[in-house]
C-alpha cells in the first residue's frame, strides 16, 4: 500500500510532504504521541485526529511513511510546513478514524491475499 | 501560573465578558513562540535572553495613563494628545475593561460621538500579554499583530503594565550590552577556550549541541529531537539506535516544555556513546519514583489536547536508554540523563 492507495482508500487529499514510493509496514491509529513513540514498527502509517505540528514531528522521530488526519479537520499552516520540511506525506481525510482503520485493514488483507 | 502561549485572553478566568480571547482579523493567523532552538541558527546568547527575560522585566509598570469607563472620548483624546500616546486603557481600579485607541478617536470625531462615554466606543476584544510570559512571546505578538503596545495582566487578571516595542528594544539593548561585556571579559581571560581551539579540532568523533526549550512553546517543541536525529543520521549511526535516541530526546524535550519553567536539551555525540541531558529550571519533581511510573502525570487538559501529558515521557525515555539517571530538587529543577552505547564503527 503506497501513498496513492492511502489517498484513494481514505477518500483523502495529499496536502503536504510530497509523494513517496514507500509502502506501509505498520499501521498505528493513535492520538497519543507517547504511545506512537512506543511503537517499534517500521514504515508506520499514522492514523490520527491530532492536527498539530507534533503529530508530524512524532512521525519523523519514528520514521513514519505517512500521516493521515481525520474528519476533514482543518490543518494548521505550520503543520503543513513541518511536513514539507521533514518530507512526511500528510493526508487529510474526511472519514472518521475508525472507518479509516476498517478500510486500511481490508486493503492490506486483500493485498496480502494477492 | 497556567498561561497559554496561543491564547491572549483577558477574560478567560473572569466571569464577565468585557474582555474576550478574541483576535482581530489580522490576528487570526497562528501565534506561536519564535524558533528558539539552536537548530534555527539564532545566536545562543539571544535565545537565552529571550527565554530568561519575562514580559514583566520589560513592561512599563508605573505612571500608566488611563481613563475610567464614564470618561468621555473627548477626555481620552486630550489625554492622548498631552502625553503623545496612541491609546489609553480603560480601567476600574486595576481591572481592564477596554482600550480607546487613536482610531476610536478619529471615528468618534467623524461620527460626532466624541462627547460619549468611553465605555460605549472602546475596544473590548483585547489581545493581552501576561507578566510571566517569556519575552520571546511578546516579540512574536508584535510580529503577528499590528498593535504598537499590549496591556499586561498578572495571574489575578489585573492590569500591571503596558509593553511597547520601544520598551522591548530598550531592555534588549541593555541586556545584550551586558552579555557582550561578559563574553568579552571571558574571552580575554582565557583566549585558548573556544570552538576553533586546537583541542576541539582534534576530536574526530566528539560533538555537542545545546537547545533551548521554552516553557509551553509546543509549536517549537520537538525541533531539538529532530535536529539530534539529523546529526545522528549524518554521523552514520544505525537507524534503530537513532530511533531510540530520538525518542528519548523528544520525550524529554516535551517534558521540559510542558512541565517545567523551561530549560535545555544537551546532546553529546562521542565515538562509542551518545548522551542526551535534559535540564530544567524548576519547579522540580516531588516524588521521582511516582513520576517514573507509566500513566502518572500532572499535565492539564491543554497539554493532553496536544497529544501529550499521558505520563509516559520519563518511562519511555528510560525504556529506550542504556543508562538512565534522574535528579530532581524542588524548586530548583530536574536533570535527566540518557546514555546510549554506540557500536564500534566498522
Amino acid at each position: 500500500m503506497k501513498i496513492a492507495d492511502i489517498v484513494k482508500t481514505l477518500e483523502g487529499t495529499l496536502v503536504a510532504g510530497g509523494d513517496s514510493d514507500r509502502t506501509v509496514g505498520t499501521v498505528v491509529a493513535n492520538d497519543l504521541m507517547s504511545d506512537v513513540l512506543l511503537n517499534d514498527g517500521d514504515d508506520i502509517l499514522l492514523l490520527t485526529s491530532l492536527a498539530s505540528d507534533q503529530a508530524i514531528r512524532t512521525a519523523n522521530i519514528v520514521g513514519a511513511m505517512c500521516v493521515v488526519v481525520h474528519n476533514a479537520k482543518p490543518l494548521p499552516q505550520t503543520m503543513c510546513q513541518v511536513a514539507d520540511t521533514l518530507g512526511i506525506p500528510l493526508v487529510s481525510s474526511p472519514l472518521p478514524k475508525y472507518e479509516s482503520c476498517v478500510r486500511i485493514h481490508d486493503f492490506l488483507k486483500a493485498e496480502a491475499a494477492g | 501560573m497556567d498561561w497559554r502561549p496561543t491564547i491572549l485572553s483577558g477574560g478567560e478566568s473572569r466571569s464577565d465578558d468585557q474582555i474576550m480571547a478574541a483576535h482581530e482579523p489580522k490576528a487570526a493567523k497562528r501565534v506561536s513562540g519564535p524558533g528558539l532552538t539552536g537548530g534555527d541558527g539564532e545566536p545562543l546568547v539571544i535565545m537565552e535572553l529571550l527565554q530568561r527575560l519575562r514580559v514583566k522585566d520589560v513592561m512599563r509598570d508605573h505612571d500608566i495613563i488611563s481613563v475610567v469607563r464614564t470618561d468621555t472620548m473627548h477626555f481620552a483624546q486630550n489625554l492622548m494628545k498631552r502625553n503623545h500616546i496612541s491609546g489609553v486603557p480603560v480601567l476600574e481600579g486595576k481591572r481592564l475593561f477596554g482600550i480607546v485607541s487613536i482610531n476610536d478617536i478619529i471615528l468618534a470625531l467623524e461620527g460626532g460621538w466624541i462627547g460619549d462615554a468611553c465605555q460605549k466606543h472602546m475596544a473590548t476584544n483585547l489581545v493581552v500579554l501576561e507578566d510571566d510570559m517569556p519575552l520571546a512571546f511578546a516579540i512574536k505578538y508584535f510580529q503577528n499583530y499590528t498593535f504598537g503596545r499590549f496591556p499586561v495582566l498578572d495571574k489575578n487578571r489585573d492590569l500591571v503594565g503596558i509593553v511597547s516595542q520601544r520598551d522591548v528594544m530598550r531592555v534588549l539593548m541593555r541586556e545584550l550590552t551586558n552579555e557582550l561585556t561578559k563574553l568579552e571579559g571571558r574571552h580575554a581571560a582565557s583566549p585558548e577556550v573556544g570552538p576553533s581551539s586546537k583541542s576541539e579540532a582534534v576530536r574526530p568523533y566528539y560533538s555537542m549541541r545545546q537547545f533551548i526549550v521554552v516553557r509551553n512553546d509546543l509549536s517549537n517543541a520537538g525541533k531539538a529531537a529532530n535536529e539530534i536525529k539529523k546529526m545522528l543520521g549524518e554521523a552514520g549511526v544505525e537507524k534503530k539506535i537513532i530511533r531510540r535516541i530520538a525518542v528519548a530526546a523528544y520525550e524529554l524535550e516535551i517534558n521540559v516544555c510542558i512541565h517545567s519553567l523551561g530549560g535545555t536539551i544537551t546532546f553529546i555525540l562521542e565515538d562509542r556513546k551518545a548522551t542526551v541531558i535534559a535540564k530544567d529550571k524548576g519547579p522540580g519533581i516531588k516524588d521521582v519514583e511516582w513520576a517514573l511510573r507509566d500513566g502518572t502525570s500532572t499535565a492539564n487538559e491543554w497539554i493532553r489536547s496536544m497529544g501529550f501529558g499521558a505520563g509516559m515521557g520519563l518511562s519511555n525515555s528510560k525504556r529506550v536508554a542504556d543508562v538512565f539517571d534522574i535528579h530532581s530538587t524542588v524548586p530548583t529543577g530536574t536533570t535527566v540523563l540518557c546514555e546510549f552505547n554506540l557500536p564500534e564503527k566498522a
